[in-house]
């Protein structure tokens, strides 16, 4: 493989593939380079909604509302059904402070102009009468959505496959070449030489190994979420439920939660899939990049969930699985180009919000690439706020 | 936390051989199976078993399956029933969901030093129109249902596949009172032993060798059967189409291992056709390449029952001797001498083929312990 492309992308997870399609959108002659499969890894060891009411109020909420918007765009955009459903989302409070926290959330949400209402208990049990009876309330935001990640991923690489993008699997970069100007040259991979001015880096987790090859120290760690599949029932849920002391563990807010939850930042989440069964969560550790889904944090999960929605009890776990989510201190991705290494770029960073960022991540990329204006403001983005 | 020095996932032939290896070595054994009764598919085996002399051709399955038993509860084996093995975890610990009434459940936790995966094999479905129908099941359960539980499946059966399952429940469900409407097999040949081919057709039962199911046709359950001629492209012959009453579909179509807990045990696997599909490597000891966890039976590759004892066997002296209850001259000679028994079993039909495809098992097992 001695070729030459105008961009590579290096990671075939939902930022990759996504970054992979806007950019052949834009015209650009792409390689993805994965070193196992497309969606092999974060991208289908993960649950899958976009959702407002997970981000905090600010930018991350508009980068959310954006992909929202996008999602539906390419509903009509890619012909591989992504089996996309508008289903609203809703957060449930266990006590009082949690619900006093909760409702100045989605007040500040409001006020930036997002649909988020808060509820009563009767109107919770309005909306899912199979929550437990003695919740204190909740938010619900009515556009959130639900996506098969991995499909999305399929359907972002199908769109283009052979029309501007050539996907290279089970092939990994082994280096990335300079040029005196320390811009990129080539990228060098177990099947050989790519040659091209541009590479993105989308490997999520594994984008710090990618970042080392231009001498780039890139602050992502592995933080591992463990997630448990029901057998198939009667749709027991209408939409993605999450006890808002997911917010708590995943912002680290300051709420009282039971310490034995805290260890592993367990908190109940469930999520209706396209055969009815549910996806049940959530953890939160740091344990290095193995995925396997330990026993306790199964077990956690399953009684917590039990907690708030006591009809699981009645039902099987016929599967777990966990995945590591590249996790950043500032909760904000990175979505940039590198000032010491021209034409080195950076899309990963996204932790938990991946699959709901992929669509705006793949258009900025492909914005900043051209080098036109971006459709957001990309300055909490850049790679060079680690320089202030 | 329940501790224990070997945990056997499965009573069947393979791990209770296993058990008994080791207990009677002086290893404390668990075994944890999901049935009700302990014995796997011997206490289905009504018939006679054949081959090599050396062997117990002649004797039935479930009197093997009897004396295996009476040994597990002489060395004090400890055996849970309707315990299911839900996972595999980091440390040895094994994650057992125990069955305590129709609706509750226990979820027992489990440490060991060593497991034993006997977790044998699951039966290959083929996929036509109508195969969700009620009626339509694998041979290997209309064999429980006959021989373990009593019950006649339907009254009015045709089979899909003409290897040795298919032929022997053929036989069997005939015996229990069943008519068998026809054999389907779409190679040109049968598949199984003569020996058992020529019983059916003895009794009239006609083997529709070159024809495949191509629909079952009914509303609440199945009551018709569209068979048809295959050509070498797998299309049918047009006009070879035969409708055939039945009540009753089952389909032979082959095993595969049931390898989830070697998945989640992160134990290398290979695919084999020979094997029956994707099974775990393992070496010489039988254990795989994730320390501590071995593997016998079906669930390393799908043969029978002799060879599953004798793997089981295997791992039981392997086990012993990484514990010290076997000093290593006295294992090696025990090991040496199973291994000579298994590759005796291993001659006959298809035994070139799964000879090489066990060698194949222990070279990759080498392959990734080096690489």
């Amino acid at each position: 493989m001695n070729k030459t492309y105008d961009v590579v992308v290096v990671g075939g997870g939902v930022i990759g593939t996504s970054c992979a399609y806007h950019l052949v959108k834009k015209g650009f002659s792409v390689a993805l380079v994965e070193k196992d499969d497309i969606a092999k890894g974060t991208s289908s060891h993960c649950d899958g909604v976009a959702l407002i009411v997970d981000k905090m109020p600010g930018i991350d909420a508009a980068l959310g509302y954006a992909s929202i918007k996008r999602f539906l765009e390419l509903k009509e955009e890619l012909r591989y059904d992504f089996e996309l459903h508008q289903r609203g989302s809703l957060y449930v409070c266990e006590t009082d402070e949690e619900m006093e926290i909760a409702s100045k959330y989605a007040n500040d949400l409001h006020k930036e102009g997002y649909r988020v209402s808060v509820l009563t208990p009767e109107q919770l049990q309005e909306k899912e009468p199979f929550l437990a009876k003695d919740l204190k309330g909740g938010i619900f935001s009515e556009e959130c959505l639900g996506i098969n990640p991995f499909k999305l991923c399929f359907a972002f690489v199908n769109e283009v496959k052979g029309k501007g993008l050539d996907v290279y699997a089970q092939t990994e970069v082994t280096n990335i070449k300079l040029n005196t100007d320390n811009a990129v040259e080539a990228v060098e991979t177990t099947k050989g030489t790519i040659i091209t001015k541009r590479v993105v880096n989308c490997c999520g987790c594994w984008a710090p190994e990618i970042g080392k090859m231009v001498g780039l120290n890139i602050p992502i760690e592995p933080r591992k979420g463990v997630i448990l599949v029901s057998g198939a029932s009667f749709p027991i849920c209408k939409q993605k439920i999450q006890e808002f002391g997911y917010m708590v563990s995943k912002f680290g807010m300051e709420c009282k939660r039971p310490p034995e939850l805290e260890k592993y930042g367990v908190s109940f989440t469930i999520e209706p899939s396209a055969g009815n069964n549910v996806l049940v969560g959530s953890s939160r550790n740091f344990a290095g990049y193995g995925t396997n889904a330990e026993i306790e944090i199964i077990n956690m999960i399953a009684k917590r969930a039990c907690r708030f929605f006591p009809i699981l009890k009645e039902m099987n776990c016929i599967r777990s699985y966990a995945g590591v989510r590249p996790f950043m201190e500032e909760h904000l991705p990175l979505i940039t180009d590198v000032e010491e290494v021209p034409g080195y770029y950076i899309a990963a960073g996204h932790e938990g919000d991946g699959i709901s960022m992929s669509p705006v991540t793949g258009q900025l990329i492909s914005e900043i690439i051209v080098g036109e204006e971006t459709c957001r403001d990309i300055e909490p983005f850049r790679f060079n706020r680690y320089k202030k | 936390m329940k501790q224990c020095e070997m945990l056997v996932i499965g009573g069947g032939p393979a791990g209770l051989s296993a058990a008994i290896e080791a207990a009677e070595a002086g290893v404390q054994v668990v075994i944890i199976d999901a049935n009700e009764k302990a014995g796997g598919q011997l206490f289905k085996q009504i018939h006679k078993f054949f081959g090599s002399s050396m062997h117990r051709a002649g004797t039935r399955g479930i009197d093997i399956g009897e004396e295996l038993l009476q040994k597990c509860k002489d060395l004090n084996v400890e055996i849970w029933l309707n315990s299911l093995v839900i996972g595999v975890y980091d440390n040895n610990v094994v994650a057992v969901d125990v069955k305590k009434s129709l609706t509750e459940h226990e979820l027992v936790k489990v440490q060991t030093k060593k497991i034993v995966i006997a977790t044998g094999a699951s039966e290959n479905a083929v996929k036509f129109p109508g195969w969700t129908l009620p009626g339509v099941m694998g041979a290997g359960a209309a064999q429980t249902m006959a021989n373990f539980h009593r019950v006649l499946p339907g009254k009015k059966v045709l089979m899909i596949g003409s290897g040795n399952v298919g032929l022997i429940v053929s036989y069997q469900l005939m015996q229990a009172g069943a008519e068998i409407v026809g054999i389907v097999e779409a190679q040109p040949n049968i598949n199984g032993y003569a020996v058992h081919a020529s019983k059916l057709t003895r009794e009239g039962i006609p083997i529709y060798t070159g024809y495949t199911i191509i629909e079952a046709k009914g509303k609440e359950r199945v009551n018709q059967a569209v068979i048809g001629k295959v050509n070498p492209d797998w299309s049918i012959v047009e006009g070879s189409e035969i409708t055939l009453d039945v009540d009753t579909i089952t389909i032979g179509a082959g095993l595969k291992p049931l390898i989830g807990m070697a998945y989640m045990g992160g134990c290398k696997l290979i695919n084999d056709r020979f094997l029956g599909g994707w099974a775990p490597c393992h070496n010489y000891n039988m254990e795989t390449t994730t320390k501590n966890i071995y593997v016998a039976g079906d669930a390393s590759g799908v043969e029978e029952a002799n060879t599953a004892i004798e793997e089981g066997k295997l791992c039981g002296v392997s086990i012993a001797e990484s514990l010290g209850y076997l000093d290593s001259t006295k294992a090696e000679e025990l090991k040496k001498a199973i291994w000579n028994r298994l590759a005796g079993l291993r001659e006959g039909a298809h035994g070139t083929e799964r000879t090489g495809a066990k060698q194949k098992q222990l070279e990759e097992y080498t392959k990734a312990m080096e690489g």
